[in-house]
């Protein structure tokens, strides 16, 4: 058996946490129940991941199905990658019948036919996901394994989710493959990125809690109300204030749970403005400035700032217009008009 | 030493706060239920007053009535809007219900599928200048473009119709998959396999037949996106077997174009059943 293959089980088993290595290799089903069985998973990982490679060895595995064991990695766990989301154009024709076996087949030739050396696997979940796994190569060495580039496509809807390797050079290619194994015009890349892949494809599947203004009554939760009757004593100088806010925030926000985000990204191209007595800036030139809004959990740290008294509500509308334009990286240009608020390009 | 000591205390601190959620959340359930209570209550004593003045004015005393007797106009106030959400509600149940909003009206959709209620789909429209969508949340593959491409601007009426058509009938589509999946997976072999709008379903499935099971092989492609049952039915043997399985592929075939999936497997059993 090829020493590359092993030596790519081995670090991949090494990868995985001690508790999950077992359900993963269950859930690859190269090995056989009787030969899982034969592994002690409590040792050392060094020793562990060597008796899998062994157990490999048996099977005669070959490096298209060790990478099968890699998508389950990375499907269990995808937010060790950073995913970007491309949106494809359609021809305007009436929808097809979505074929799996010739979206494979097409995307399959695209590629070898441009470049020999790539390994392709696909692996299709309950929820309609498309995982597909490329690993590089030139036309003089072999595909590269340890930097593949991933993408999720869901049929029948126009977005892709690209998490790529080092080599961008192979970008266009994948791209083009895609367009034309599931009978596109065109893609681009949207502005918006993240390391949580579900949380994108619930800003563009819109399966995020909106407010929609409805005549259903909906349990509505008042989270932080005290009971008024607590201490009469007690009056609440701000309530109306108070309640305003939370009103505010549920119709921007919503009720339920945000999609996770961690950066929002705000290119200014915008003029500086200041007292003409201070001459900061005798040139008239754009002032450029970049301004970056980090958090473990962006939109959720958003939607607490008013209730907790540090911003006014409503917030400013580029921060709000993050969902629903489905963007966290904005250019802002001047208005050419009398506004002096800053534009948002498309 | 210090660091130990301090992990403790925040591991303390921690499950304090945990404990004092916990409790908050019961409290506010108590409090919740208490208010229906209160609500139940004023809703008896309405109702009793209105029965007693029926009762007077029944017994012919024709006397003054006095002011306990006959309901409080915040009474009748509440009545009134207890009626009128009623009403709403059972707009909402039919299906198509809107609300005008300062820019626009917001419309919600409700999909059901004979009798079970599935999921509400919303759309915001803005009225001026022109009619157009500014949010929903309509599942990406529903083709919303090209139906308000066609209808929105000239046939607001036919948009939602169409619209909401092809949700019902999106919403059957996966709730017969769902169901089959769920129900009858000792039926199928291998898993079912869907592509997002529901409208292609390939699985193999076995017929237990004179003690031995046939596997088959169905392909069911919905080509009208506004109907919950198939259009196109492949049904196939995967092995090579006797002639009366042929026809009872054809059979299954048409069972599958004219019955809803998960009904159609229900007879398969219950046929089963009758052999045994």
């Amino acid at each position: 058996m090829d020493e590359t293959v092993a030596e790519y089980i081995r670090r991949t088993v090494l990868k995985i946490p001690r508790g999950e290595i077992k359900s993963m290799l269950q859930k690859w089903g190269f090995l056989s129940e009787a030969q899982l069985q034969t592994i002690n998973f409590h040792q050392m990982k060094d020793n562990v991941s060597q008796e899998v490679v062994h157990l490999c060895e048996e099977n005669s595995v070959d490096i298209k199905q060790a990478a099968v064991l890699d998508i389950i990695y990375n499907h269990i766990y995808p937010n060790k990658r950073m995913w970007s989301v491309y949106q494809m154009q359609k021809t305007g024709e009436e929808p097809e019948i979505f074929d799996l076996q010739s979206f494979k087949k097409k995307f399959k030739r695209r590629l070898l036919s441009a470049l020999g050396n790539v390994t392709i696997n696909f692996r299709e979940y309950e929820d309609n996901a498309i995982w597909i796994r490329v690993a590089w190569g030139t036309p003089y060495t072999k595909p590269n394994q340890y930097k593949p580039s991933y993408v999720v496509y869901h049929s029948q809807t126009p977005y892709v989710f690209i998490s790529t390797s080092v080599f961008k050079s192979n970008l266009p290619l994948l791209c083009q493959a895609l367009v034309v194994a599931s009978s596109y015009r065109d893609i681009r890349e949207m502005e918006l990125r993240s390391h949580s892949l579900n949380s994108l494809k619930d800003i563009v599947f819109k399966r995020y809690s909106q407010y929609f203004q409805t005549h259903c009554p909906r349990p509505i939760q008042d989270r932080s109300e005290e009971p008024e009757s607590a201490d009469l004593r007690i009056i609440r100088e701000n309530k109306s204030e108070k309640e305003r806010i939370q009103r505010v925030t549920r119709e921007i926000f919503g009720d339920g749970p945000q999609p996770q985000l961690e950066f929002a990204q705000y290119k200014l191209e915008t003029m500086f403005k200041s007292d003409p007595t201070m001459e900061v800036l005798d040139k008239k030139e754009p002032f450029r400035c970049l301004v970056k809004f980090s958090s473990p959990h962006l939109l959720e740290s958003l939607r607490s700032l008013a209730p907790a008294g540090m911003a006014d509500a409503p917030l400013s509308p580029l921060l709000t217009c993050i969902t629903e334009k489905a963007r966290n990286n904005f250019k802002i240009k001047e208005k050419k008009s009398s506004f002096p608020e800053g534009f948002v390009s498309p | 030493g210090v660091f130990t000591h301090l992990e403790k205390l925040e591991a303390q601190a921690h499950e304090a706060g945990r404990r004092q959620e916990e409790r908050q959340q019961q409290e506010e359930k108590l409090a919740s239920l208490k208010e229906r209570v209160e609500e139940l209550r004023m809703q008896r004593d309405e109702l009793r007053a209105k029965v007693d003045l029926q009762h007077k004015k029944q017994s012919g005393k024709e006397g003054i009535v006095s002011d306990a007797a006959e309901p409080s106009a915040g009474a009748v106030l509440e009545w009134k809007i207890r009626s009128i959400k009623g009403m709403l509600q059972i707009f909402y149940l039919t299906g198509i219900s809107g609300k005008l909003t300062k820019r626009g009206v917001c419309f919600s959709i409700s999909t059901a599928y004979e009798g079970t209620y599935l999921g509400s789909y919303y759309l915001d429209l803005l009225t001026k200048p022109a009619v157009r969508i500014h949010r929903h949340s309509l599942p990406i593959f529903i083709p919303l473009e090209q139906i308000s491409r066609r209808y929105l601007q000239t046939d607001i009426r036919r948009f939602l119709s169409v619209l909401s058509d092809h949700l019902n009938a999106y919403a059957g589509r996966k709730y017969q998959a769902d169901q089959l999946q769920e129900h009858f997976s000792d039926q199928l072999e291998g898993s079912l396999q869907r592509n997002s709008l529901c409208n292609l379903l390939v699985f193999n499935y076995k017929m237990p037949s004179e003690g031995k099971t046939f596997p088959f092989s169905a392909r069911l492609i919905y080509r009208d996106l506004c109907c919950s049952l198939p259009t196109e039915v492949i049904v196939s043997c995967t092995v090579k077997a006797p002639e009366s399985l042929e026809e009872t592929a054809a059979a299954h075939s048409e069972l599958f174009r004219h019955t809803a999936l998960h009904k159609a497997f229900c007879t398969f059993s219950s046929a089963e059943k009758k052999v045994d």
